[in-house]
Formats: C-alpha cells, sequence, structure tokens
C-alpha cells in the first residue's frame, strides 16, 4: 500500500497530493460525510461545491440527465448553501487531514474574496475560482482575459492559500485567458469546466433542461479536455490540473501525457466512489509494469513526439 | 440510452385512487427506456419530468408485462398539480428506474408486516404483488389522514388470503381504528414470543415521522426493518448530492432509497433533517 502511494504522490503549489486524483467541483460537494466517502477511496484531495454569497436554489429540474452513457449535460446554476452555512461543512472535511480545495464564485471581486476568506478561515488548503460556469452569470468572467486579470490578482493580494483558476474551454482562446489568470499570480488552471450544449426532445420539442443550454461533461468532452491540456502546458509555466471526462486509468495517463499534473474526476462518479480505487489501481500496476518510479516522470511526454503541421500534396 | 436519460412517453390511463390521489400509467414499450431491458422493482423510482414545470422523483407503483408502468401521485405541489391536471395522450418524461428496491427475505420468515401510511403506500403496493407472486403471505397494516385518503384498498385485499391479516387505520377514526399505523403495529407485536420476533421483518414507507417511530419499535423488540426515504434530488443517480445522509454519506437515489435496519441506525439525518434545493440542511419538516 505504501508503495502504491508513493508512485501516485504528485505536488500541486504546495498541495501534497497522495494520488493524483481529485474530486471535481460540482460532484457529491455538498456534504462532508458524501466527500469522505470520496476520500476513503482514495482521492488525493477534494474540490468542493462552488460556494457562493449566499444560498442559492439554483435552476429547476431537469438540471442533471444523461446524454449518452457516461456524458451528462447539467445546467444546476450554481445552487450552494452559501458560505455561511457551508463553514461548518469544511470545518469536517479538514479533519480528514487531505487537501481540501473550496470552488468560489461572487458577483463582485471583493465578494469573491469575502468568501475565499471565510473559506481560508475554517481551513480550506486551496481556492479555485469558478469563473466558467458555462450557464450561470459567472461565465462573463472567464471569457474576458482583462476581468480575469483583475479578479486574479485582486484575490491574490488578500489569500495566501493558493489559488487554482478553473478555466471556461467555451471561448476562442483559452490560451489567452490562462496566461491572464497566470500572470495575474495563479498558482494553478484547471481545464476544462464543461462544454457549453443544448438538448432538444423530439416529442414535446423543448429543451430539456430547464434552463435550457446546459454544460457537457464526462465521456464525450474527454478528447476536448485534452486537447486544451496539451496547448496549454505549451504556454504556461504554472501547473495544470486536467478536467474532463476521467473514467478509468488510461484517461488519466492520457492528460498527464498531455502536460497536467493532476486530474479531476466528477461525472464517473455516477458509477459510485469505488471507481476512483479502481482507477488508482489501474495507474499503479501500469506506472509498475512500465518501470516508472513516480506518475510524474509521465507529464507532458507526448510533447516529445513531433506533430506533422504542414500536410502532404500529392 | 440509459435509465439516467428522459425519454417522453405519451400518458395511456388515468385512474383516480381518491380525493388527491391519481395513479397516472405510461407505456415504455416502444420508447429507448425497454433497451436497457432493465424491469422495475419494488422500491425504486423514476424521475418524472412534467415539461415546462419540474422534473420529481416518484416511486414505482407497478408494473405489467406489455410495458406499462405506473405511479400514484399525491397533489401536493406546483408539479404534482400539474400531473393531475394532465390528460391521456400528455407527454411526460420519464428516466428510471432508480435506485435499490426491497429485498424478498432469503428464509421463509413467518411474519411479514407492510406498514404503510398515506401516498407511501405506492410502493408497498407493488411490493405486495410481488410477494403475492411468489406465494408469500404477509400482514398490511394502512393508514391515512381519513377514509377518503385510504388508496389501494382493493389490491390489497387480492394479495392477501386472511382478512384478519388487514389492518386499516386513520388519524380522525373514520375508517378502521382511529390512530397511527405504528401503534396497531406495536399492539399486534407486544405479546410475540421471542421467536416469533426473530421471525419478524418489516416493510415501510409513508411519512418518515411514521417510519421512524416504527423503525424505534423494531429497534425495541430487535425487529429487522426496510424503510424507504425519500429526499430532494437533482440527478437521481449519485452526483449532485442533495439526496445525502449524514454521517455515512449514503445517498437516498443510489444506496436507497429503501434502507435496513442496520443503515438506519447510523443514520443521524433519518427522521430529523433533508437538503433543501440549495443544500443546506434543514428539519424535516420545514
Amino acid at each position: 500500500m505504501s508503495n502504491q502511494l508513493k508512485i501516485l504522490e504528485t505536488e500541486i503549489s504546495g498541495l501534497k497530493l497522495k494520488s493524483p486524483l481529485i474530486l471535481a467541483s460540482g460532484i457529491l460537494g455538498v456534504s462532508y460525510s458524501s466527500m469522505k466517502r470520496v476520500i476513503d477511496a482514495g482521492a488525493g484531495a477534494v474540490t468542493t461545491k462552488s460556494i457562493g454569497p449566499e444560498p442559492r436554489k439554483g435552476y429547476k429540474n431537469p438540471s442533471i440527465i444523461e446524454i449518452y452513457p457516461g456524458t451528462f449535460m447539467n445546467a444546476v446554476g450554481l445552487g450552494n448553501p452559501g458560505i455561511d452555512n457551508f463553514i461548518s461543512e469544511i470545518k469536517k472535511i479538514k479533519e480528514l487531514n487531505i487537501p481540501l480545495i473550496v470552488s468560489v464564485f461572487g458577483d463582485t471581486n471583493d465578494s469573491y474574496i469575502s468568501i475565499a476568506k471565510k473559506a481560508e478561515q475554517a481551513g480550506a488548503d486551496a481556492i479555485e475560482l469558478n469563473i466558467s460556469c458555462p450557464h450561470a452569470e459567472v461565465a462573463s468572467i472567464g471569457i474576458d482575459k482583462d476581468l480575469t486579470y483583475s479578479l486574479v490578482s485582486d484575490i491574490k493580494k488578500k489569500i495566501s492559500s493558493p489559488i487554482l483558476v478553473k478555466l471556461n474551454p467555451n471561448v476562442t482562446d483559452i490560451g489567452e485567458i490562462a496566461l491572464s489568470a497566470e500572470k495575474a499570480g495563479a498558482d494553478a488552471v484547471v481545464a476544462i469546466n464543461t462544454v457549453a450544449a443544448l438538448k432538444i426532445d423530439i416529442n414535446t420539442k423543448r429543451p430539456i433542461l430547464s434552463h435550457g443550454s446546459g454544460g457537457l461533461s464526462g465521456k464525450a468532452i474527454h478528447p476536448i479536455a485534452v486537447k486544451k491540456v496539451y496547448d496549454l502546458y505549451k504556454i504556461l509555466k504554472i501547473p495544470i490540473i486536467g478536467c474532463g471526462g476521467v473514467f478509468d486509468w488510461k484517461d488519466v495517463i492520457e492528460f498527464i501525457l498531455a502536460g497536467a499534473s493532476a486530474v479531476q474526476i466528477g461525472t464517473a462518479l455516477y458509477q459510485g466512489p469505488k471507481i476512483i480505487t479502481e482507477i488508482n489501481e489501474g495507474l499503479t500496476n501500469f506506472l509498475k509494469e512500465n518501470g516508472y518510479k513516480s506518475i510524474k516522470e509521465l507529464k507532458g511526454l507526448a510533447h516529445e513526439f513531433k506533430t506533422q503541421e504542414v500536410p502532404d500534396f500529392d | 440510452m440509459t435509465e439516467n436519460s428522459i425519454q417522453t412517453v405519451k400518458i395511456k390511463k388515468i385512474i383516480n385512487e381518491c380525493d388527491g390521489i391519481k395513479t397516472i400509467i405510461f407505456n415504455v414499450k416502444d420508447s429507448d427506456l425497454m433497451q436497457n431491458k432493465k424491469l422495475p422493482k419494488s422500491g425504486q423510482f423514476v424521475m418524472i419530468w412534467v415539461p415546462g414545470i419540474d422534473e420529481i422523483p416518484m416511486s414505482i407503483s407497478g408494473y405489467d408485462e406489455k410495458g406499462n408502468w405506473s405511479i400514484s401521485v399525491k397533489n401536493v405541489g406546483e408539479c404534482t398539480n400539474t400531473l393531475h391536471e394532465l390528460k391521456v395522450g400528455a407527454y411526460i418524461g420519464v428516466r428510471g428506474p432508480l435506485g435499490n428496491y426491497f429485498k424478498i427475505p432469503k428464509e421463509k420468515l413467518k411474519n411479514i408486516f407492510l406498514i404503510g401510511g398515506g401516498i407511501g403506500l405506492a410502493p408497498l403496493k407493488f411490493f405486495a404483488s410481488e410477494l403475492y407472486k411468489e406465494n408469500i403471505n404477509f400482514t398490511l397494516i394502512e393508514g391515512a389522514k381519513n377514509e377518503s385518503e385510504l388508496i389501494f384498498v382493493d389490491e390489497f385485499h387480492k394479495f392477501i388470503d386472511k382478512d384478519s391479516n388487514v389492518s386499516f387505520c386513520t388519524d380522525d377514526g373514520s375508517y378502521g381504528l382511529e390512530g397511527f399505523a405504528s401503534d396497531i403495529f406495536k399492539n399486534i407485536i407486544k405479546d410475540y414470543s421471542q421467536e416469533q420476533l426473530s421471525n419478524t421483518i418489516v416493510y415501510t414507507c409513508g411519512p418518515e415521522i411514521m417510519m421512524y417511530n416504527v423503525f424505534q419499535i423494531c429497534e425495541k423488540y430487535n425487529i429487522e426493518l426496510q424503510a424507504s426515504l425519500e429526499r430532494i434530488m437533482r440527478c437521481g443517480c449519485g452526483l449532485c448530492g442533495l439526496c445525502v445522509l449524514d454521517p455515512l454519506g449514503l445517498l437516498v437515489c443510489k444506496d436507497g432509497p429503501v434502507f435496513s435496519s442496520n443503515e438506519l441506525r447510523k443514520i443521524k439525518d433519518f427522521g430529523k433533517n433533508k437538503r433543501d434545493f440549495s443544500g443546506k440542511k434543514i428539519p424535516l419538516n420545514y
């Protein structure tokens, strides 16, 4: 067991992870008790649901549905109990001695700061900035490099914990926004949030989600996320956390080869927390069989290969 | 498609069970729901989408081999009120079957009790039909606010061979005995021998306070219990976490809705707390 832990150990901006698998925001992140199950299954860190200034019910149902096997679409609309009701949950997770990332959102830079401060005081080890929920108003920050810079640099002045910035894939140039976050002092980026999408029921002829459009997650977005991580690795100095469609250990390896230092897992948990245990086992076996002493050795290896830039003619 | 994908189907038949409760039957034979080849089991639920209104979890109250599934709905809010207004031929969305189910005891137990309150009788009627198919006798205790809210009386009589094994009670005494289902249960078992008690199992669904009372009695007499719980949920499949039960982190949608004594003993939220749509913990009867 100790061997397995060592080979999977990694580090993100000072956070020591016993496994590169981090619970993604929005999944099972309402109560300490469901996050404990994810930790017990072997997660290296957990991210809470995005927490805002006050209780918010979000969009009505249908708000989370499966589109294809393993691919989901959601429009929860940042439903959350509000930071003051959430402090007790943060304190209980802290007792479990696993890095805790609190995801926050606000309506102004100051409200982000005040929530992050409360979370930090309650015990958060890192803050993830949700500037990218594709079906809520905060998306406006994550699609603009100047707003992103302003928010991240303001937060960095007041918060000493590592700041992770979750990136919105629904932009023309994700690199420009990621660079802006890095320049403002972000400690890492998480790529990617869900991909804007729409599902229409052909019988009733109406969009199914109550909000209409939603964010796609799971299997269908994995190759999109790998591409974003690959592109970002070429231009960023700060670590990248891959997020999107991790269902088995191979998906994790792929992210790391593309340049991720760790990954987040969310949608796949509909199969139960045991999937995390299985992925850790699969990763350990793969690394041992191929003679690696640490998963860190694989980081960015896909970049060693030249890809064809100019097509062949004739 | 999977059980977590919404399929829209037409309402085929509507039965008025009583004032305020309707059974809605829809056929899933030609929908993608049948591609899963997953037949519902009693205790399982479906997420029912009323287009333009909301999507809510509902117990399955029965099905047949022709692909007719049914839910039984009490009009208690915006979504269920709209469901009551829908006519045959209207579309509703269905996801399911979801969650776990009542488990028929492997060994032949002599005393099987079904204790239900109000609309909680819906999955118990389904369970009774499964017991009947297996030739297993049981005792039913059904409670309701008053006579006009007692449901499935004829159906249950069909599944039970002896009339002495059926007890109806109402809060106001307008039908059957006056009082609560849990009190009637206590009265029946109080003279049981140790052997009879260890030969007893209880299945319950209804208002959580009723189930909590039944649980206390079962604990006192060391009787095994399976209770079907209800919580607010978004996904119905283990992602949103709104239906979490502290401190074990069990999810009503995935680990439940049916929980056994072993679990109920450790669930501090049982009979006390639920989470609202924001995820905030609130008292059960808020």
